[in-house]
């Protein structure tokens, strides 16, 4: 899958589940700051992630993941 | 209508799982039931295996796992394969008596939520000196924060349930607060008295204080999780405390108070049996897309069957639908 295609899905489920608008969106959203996600919403995603591409994610890098961008560079560095 | 039930959880399990289930397949024949855990120790306690199926799993989120640790990392266990089942419609409710955290883990990011629901809260039935129909008292500690909406929403789906499971037709919702006139409180228990004053299709009354919990002056009780969980504490605390200094006061203080202690123990028996909500059945998640129920630990067969019969009345009056249709309509408003 291409970064592009991944940033289209990663879009596509912000958009889903914090109710915002597509074109507000860039790899330098941050969860917690722009779309004002808390614990539950982040754990939330992080599984939603997992299910849509398969994936598994550690605790440990999930942590990591504060922005869209490093969503997508998470997703496309670990693709199986 | 099936019921996925986590076996393993609880302090008696799968003993008093297996009893309290058989007696609720008994009691409605229209209910299913998938028991999930160690199928040896299981079929050592079930008698018919009528409407009861078994997925065996050897692996059980334990009472001091780490909650959202164990749901990712026990895939097998029974409460992650009993909620898998609810989320892919295999079945209509969960049930467990087993980790508190971990089944509040497991409602919320397996099961789901309703997605006009911002947060899920965790639902007890406390009793109450004038009614055995008790208080629901909501959230007792699913949440530490809350924002007013939350409070709201609390105050809607814990009225829809009352109505539904407790035929209270109109519901007493009250707000748990630091003083009673309109104005007490912190900003976020300022904003919460509004807006549940102008909420359509709630009957709410005001503020609450603590020391009136147990009055029976409220159906419903709203707080944020954090205040509800430290209330709830106290009064299970001081409960326990008083009762074992009374034991002590009786039976600890010679011959002739031992032998009042004789005269006024029916009348104990009495006051226990006022304080007992094993009727009510357990504490329910509510917010989510179905029912997610847990009873205590430490319950025993009689209340694993009334939780059973609370989650039944709640699937035959599709409780979770109603929320879910208010909170669309709200939105559309």
């Amino acid at each position: 899958m291409s970064e592009q295609e991944i940033y289209d899905k990663i879009v596509g489920l912000i958009t889903d589940k914090f109710e915002v608008e597509a074109d507000s969106i860039s790899k330098a959203t941050s969860f917690s700051d722009d779309l004002d996600a808390d614990s539950i919403d982040l754990v939330e995603f992080v599984l939603e992630l997992e299910e849509e591409f398969d994936a598994e994610i550690p605790d440990e890098d999930a942590e990591k993941i504060t922005t869209v961008g490093e969503a997508v560079d998470y997703i496309k560095d670990h693709q199986k | 209508m099936k019921i996925a039930v986590d076996a393993m959880g609880g302090d008696n399990a799968p003993q008093v799982v297996v009893e309290g289930i058989e007696k609720a397949r008994d009691e409605w024949t229209d209910l299913e039931f998938v028991l999930y855990g160690d199928q040896s120790k299981i079929k050592k306690y079930l008698k018919n295996s009528d409407r009861i199926e078994i997925v065996h799993t050897d692996e059980e989120i334990l009472g001091t796992d780490e909650p959202v640790k164990a749901i990712r990392s026990k895939k097998n266990s029974s409460m992650v394969l009993a909620a898998k089942a609810v989320k892919n419609k295999e079945a209509d409710a969960l049930f467990s008596l087993g980790n508190t955290g971990a089944l509040l883990a497991s409602g919320i990011f397996i099961v789901g939520r309703i997605k006009q629901v911002d947060r899920p809260a965790l639902m007890p039935t406390l009793p109450v000196i004038n009614s055995s129909l008790g208080v629901n008292m909501l959230d007792v500690g699913a949440n530490a924060e809350a924002k007013p909406a939350y409070l709201q929403q609390w105050a809607v789906m814990g009225s829809i349930y009352a109505r539904d499971v407790k035929k209270i037709k109109n519901p007493r919702v009250a707000l748990l607060n630091n003083g009673t006139e309109e104005d007490k409180g912190d900003p976020t228990h300022k904003d919460a008295y509004k807006l549940l004053e102008n909420t359509e299709g709630i009957n709410f009354i005001g503020n609450i204080e603590s020391n009136n919990i147990l009055a029976g002056e409220a159906d419903i009780i709203v707080t944020d999780g954090f205040t509800g969980n430290a209330a709830l504490k106290a009064i299970e605390g001081t409960a326990t405390i008083l009762l074992k200094q009374m034991k002590h006061a009786l039976l600890d203080n010679g011959i002739f108070t031992k032998m009042g202690a004789a005269i006024v123990a029916p009348s104990l028996r009495g006051l226990r049996d006022m304080f007992d909500t094993s009727k009510a059945g357990g504490a329910v998640l509510l917010g989510l897309k179905s029912p997610v129920v847990k009873a205590h630990g430490a319950a025993d067969s009689e209340t694993v069957f009334y939780t059973v019969k609370q989650i039944y009345d709640m699937l035959l009056n599709d409780t979770v639908n109603k929320a879910n249709k208010y909170f669309e309509q709200m939105s559309k408003d």
